[in-house]
């Protein structure tokens, strides 16, 4: 059946049927029921819903299975699963007669599957499984998954249907109005990893119509090696009169048709709002048509949860972060050792940030347990970064482990000559259709030079192809070997390189740093050599993106190896190298010096040494924070005021000059009283408010100005507030609130100063306060940190 | 009609940037931000998104009555305000949700504002704030994705305890109903959710 339906794909689109759910609902379904209860109660209803979309058309009608799985039915306290899935099977083969195919129709469970939720990945498989089963029982002709948001629970579906099954499986997930799916993927990233895993058709359904889904077709198609389906809705749903309705009427949506078609779709039929009407038009309109086949045989490219790096083409290097690899690094192996992420995770951002397009993943050290922590790693990374993973492990059960649970489609490294690798990873990366660096080494031998290099990379990929692989599935890692030890080494390196990119015509690989070990000034060397290759064709460099030299020699490279089109990268890249820095206008004639500036800037590293050359050049400290800080503090406040600076640089500019003070203490202890020193505030957030970080850059800019600034902290009682007002007798207390049920206790904190007598004024902030409600308490307001200096100044007149 | 609470423990966003740059105060056109300080400030975030978690939890919930100054649940809960109420007017139903970043990006911004790093935990401050505000934005697209198959959708907009008449006491019943206990998030006498950066939000849904 499989091979006749793929063929039969090959000649015309194929038509699916419509809604059924809206359907079902039209003819009685209450809201909140369960729909495969409903249905096995209502078979008549069912099977003519069934029956109409055969007559209006549908090669393929799909079972009323949608929520069918262990998770959905138990909420309902159903535990029959395969019992269910069998009889509605049965039910749509009823329906469907002699001449149309029934889809077993597969939903998600409504939970997310780990690494993006709660539900562990082999239970979820188990689950999917025992759907799978049932319809299988029932007499389904081929699956489909479908409405998917989460990549990973996509893949367990696809994963049970394959491990049970070799019946053809169409999968499909739902986009947001933004072209991507509720958890980020977007259409080209599913395509590449589901066709991989082995799906045998790939597209969207729900969530959209079909305007919107032509360019989730149109952007997959250059890469599909499947089939390409779509299932849009009858428009978007409008609420009209107190009702949701799809409003988009039958003919307007087969008016998409032919597009589709132009565009690529093999399968089209119909999501929520659709019905046999639809179909039938749909049917009029295009069945028959010649379709648009898959473009490709195959494709090196590899994907994440979210996003997808392709390889092959005049595609600019590839640059592959090497950084997350435990080996001199100790910080990260105190991380892993305790089964900390953060610093991973870190590292992640940050060579994303450099410019890495995937990130190779070591956790190779003693002490753990490495299958457990590629398993974290692959989690942790998985909802942190975009990037597609390169799964490095010498040890075979970790690649294998790592490939069954990373979602997407990963690069393995690597797979060499060695008969051990061969046989346990080759069946292994064709399982979950990764892509693999082929390592030629073989025999416990590092072959010295390109020609015996290439024979065993044609050894190991002669097994690859048995098993399906193409070229496009390979990179071959030209092994690099240090200059130092053999000056000879790096041009039979570059052989390997140009033979495997031009005659064999694979992707090619080096670990670059390896060609500078044992070499001073490394970077260096490790740039030419990079760009050497890159000439002879490489595709991918294992590297540290954060290493200028490096990631300036690949753009280089790539420019003038023509992969850069009107040299656009190479000049984007380099116009944001450091330009003269912006500086903020300064408001008045104030002096631009280097306390000035420092303080302006809130140049916090730097304050200290401009600070002794001022000192030492004969300044006197109290003059350097009278004449310079405070003027540069207050100009903050002016540019803040005017919103050219934002709350960082105020804040900023706050702690550089809080840092200078206390540098200068020592001499300022000495030295006489200042006009700028001003009186006593106390200042608290008030009790049962924990938020304190607006009272404590009011306190730092108090402090700034000249305030000796008592701060309480946070959740403090009006009677401590009171009892140290009595003791230290301020000028004013500040007090802070952020919540309506807090901001009372402000109240509370006044009526006890009245009631003891305490001689003192009253400024009150926070974000649910006004100054309405300042005033009804009897306390002054202040909307930041730059107004409460100018309150308490008014108020300590 | 399930109404049990769907607990997300893994919340994958975008990051809203616009969003942290706004609630910091940043004005387009008008900020003036250097290459060192801008630089600066994007650590901080990657710093923030490093220990940010997000979890979610969300329930669907059915409606006894809307009377104009109560929203009386079908589990016998009652929401006092009369704006929520005439904000859910012709709804049968309604959406909760609660979101958290966690833990421990909270602890780092207690000791960034406490200590020497002010700066630092001023930025990550905002950036805790709108992930767990855009983790809110999510769960609604998630329950949005099954209404749609239902022929129903989600209100326009969402109401949140501590605005108007809709109290912070509400977020008593909130975290009650959404056993936001489950996703690590607690709540004290005065009715703040903590960890301190962690939301929640009405909807309602509409057929």
């Amino acid at each position: 059946m499989k091979r006749a339906l793929t063929d039969e794909i090959r000649e015309r689109i194929i038509i699916l049927d419509g809604a059924t759910g809206t359907e079902f609902q039209k003819k009685g379904m209450p809201a909140g029921a369960c729909p495969e209860l409903w249905c096995l109660d209502n078979r008549e209803i069912v099977e003519g819903v069934h029956a109409a979309y055969r007559n209006a058309g549908a090669d393929i009608i799909l079972t009323a299975t949608f929520g069918a799985n262990r998770v959905k039915l138990e909420q309902y306290g159903a535990k029959d699963v395969a019992g269910i899935n069998r009889d509605l099977a049965r039910m749509a083969r009823r329906a469907a007669g002699a001449g149309v195919l029934v889809g077993g129709d597969i939903g998600p469970t409504g939970r997310f599957v780990r690494p993006f939720g709660d539900l562990d990945f082999e239970e979820a498989v188990g689950i999917f499984k025992e759907q799978v089963r049932g319809l299988l029982e029932g007499g389904v002709d081929l699956f489909t998954i479908e409405t998917m948001i989460d990549i990973q629970e996509t893949r367990a579906a696809l994963i049970a249907v394959k491990e049970i099954t070799d019946a053809f499986t169409s999968v499909t997930m739902t986009y947001e109005p933004h072209g991507r799916t509720l958890n980020g993927t977007d259409p080209v990233a599913a395509l590449i990893t589901l066709q991989s895993l082995g799906a045998d058709a790939v597209g969207c359904n729900c969530s959209t119509g079909p305007e919107e889904m032509l360019a989730l077709i149109e952007a997959m198609k250059p890469w599909a090696k499947v089939p390409l389906v779509a299932k849009p809705n009858a428009g978007m749903p409008q609420l009209i009169d107190g009702a949701t309705c799809f409003t988009m009427r039958a003919e307007t949506f087969v008016s998409f048709a032919t597009q589709f078609a132009e565009k690529g779709a093999n399968l089209l039929g119909g999501c929520c709002g659709t019905t046999p009407d639809y179909i039938r038009l749909l049917k009029k309109e295009i069945g028959g048509a010649r379709p648009v086949p898959p473009v490709r045989e195959s494709i090196s490219a590899v994907s994440s949860a979210r996003a997808s790096v392709i390889l092959e083409g005049e595609r600019s290097l590839a640059i592959v972060g090497e950084r997350i690899n435990p080996t001199g690094k100790k910080d990260l192996q105190a991380e892993l050792r305790e089964g900390k992420m953060s610093l991973l995770r870190s590292m992640a951002r940050e060579q994303e940030k450099k410019g890495a397009k995937l990130l190779d993943v070591n956790v190779g050290m003693s002490e753990i347990d490495q299958k457990k922590t590629m398993l974290d790693a692959i989690g942790a990374l998985a909802v942190s970064s975009d990037l597609p993973l390169v799964i490095d492990s010498s040890d075979s059960e970790v690649i294998e482990a790592a490939l069954r649970l990373y979602p997407g489609r990963a690069l393995i490294n690597s797979i060499s000559g060695e008969r051990e690798k061969m046989e346990r990873l080759l069946p292994a990366a064709a399982r979950y259709g990764a892509m693999f660096i082929l390592l030629p080494l073989a025999g416990g031998n590092i072959p010295e030079t390109a020609e015996e290099r290439k024979k065993i990379i044609e050894e190991v990929f002669a097994e690859a192809k048995a098993l399906g692989f193409t070229k496009a599935d390979i990179v071959i890692d030209s092994l690099v070997m240090a200059a130092s030890s053999n000056l000879k080494a790096p041009m039979e390196t570059l052989k390997t390189v140009e033979w495997g990119s031009t005659i064999f015509k694979a992707n090619t690989l080096v670990g670059l740093s390896n060609v500078s070990f044992g070499m001073p000034e490394r970077p260096w060397l490790n740039g030419a050599f990079l760009a050497m290759a890159v000439s002879r064709g490489l595709t991918m460099a294992i590297a540290n993106p954060g290493v200028e030299e490096v990631m300036n020699s690949a753009i280089a490279a790539d420019l003038l190896a023509g992969k850069d089109r009107d040299a656009a990268r190479y000049i984007e890249h380099f116009s944001r190298r450091p330009a003269a820095v912006q500086k903020p206008a300064v408001s008045g004639d104030t002096p631009a010096d280097p306390i000035f500036q420092a303080v302006l800037e809130g140049n916090r590293d730097d304050m200290e040494a401009i600070l002794s050359r001022a000192l030492e050049a004969g300044g006197e400290a109290r003059k350097l924070v009278d004449e310079h800080m405070i003027p540069a503090i207050t100009e903050v406040g002016v540019l803040f005021d005017r919103r050219e600076y934002f709350l960082p640089q105020l804040i900023a500019s706050a702690e550089a000059m809080k840092k200078g003070i206390a540098w200068l203490e020592p001499w300022l202890a000495g030295a006489a009283p200042t006009k700028k020193e001003k009186g006593r505030i106390i200042i608290a957030t008030v009790e049962g408010d924990v938020h304190d970080i607006g009272k404590n850059i009011v306190a730092l800019m108090l402090k700034n100005q000249g305030y000796t600034v008592t701060d309480l902290g946070k959740d403090v009682p009006a009677a401590t507030i009171i009892s140290e007002a009595v003791r230290l007798k301020p000028a004013v207390i500040a007090l802070s609130a952020l919540m309506t049920t807090t901001m009372v206790k402000m109240a509370d904190v006044i009526d006890l100063a009245r009631k003891q007598a305490v001689d003192c004024r009253f400024m009150v902030g926070g974000a649910v306060v006004t100054k309405g409600y300042a005033e009804s308490i009897g306390a002054h307001y202040a909307k930041d940190g730059v107004e409460a200096v100018r309150v308490a100044d008014e108020l300590s007149r | 009609m399930p109404t049990q609470v769907q607990v997300f423990p893994t919340i994958t966003i975008p990051v809203p940037y616009d969003a942290i740059y706004r609630r910091l105060g940043f004005k387009r056109g008008i900020t003036q931000v250097d290459k060192r300080s801008g630089e600066e400030i994007e650590s901080h975030i990657d710093y923030a998104l490093s220990l940010i978690s997000l979890k979610g939890a969300g329930r669907r919930v059915g409606l006894r009555e809307l009377t104009p100054t109560a929203v009386v649940l079908e589990t016998g809960d009652e929401f006092r305000s009369g704006n929520l109420a005439r904000f859910l007017g012709g709804c049968e139903e309604i959406l909760l949700m609660g979101a958290t970043a966690g833990d421990a990006v909270m602890e780092a911004i207690r000791r960034d504002t406490e200590g020497e790093k002010m700066t630092r935990g001023v930025v990550m401050d905002a950036a805790a704030s709108e992930m767990a505000d855009a983790a809110l934005d999510w769960i609604a697209g998630y329950y949005s994705h099954q209404l749609t198959r239902e022929n129903a959708r989600l209100t326009q907009g969402r109401f949140s305890a501590g605005y108007g008449d809709f109290l912070l006491e509400n977020q008593m019943i909130m975290h009650d109903l959404l056993e936001l206990d489950r996703i690590g998030v607690g709540i004290s006498e005065s009715c703040i959710l903590i960890p301190e950066k962690s939301v929640t939000a009405v909807m309602g849904i509409q057929r």
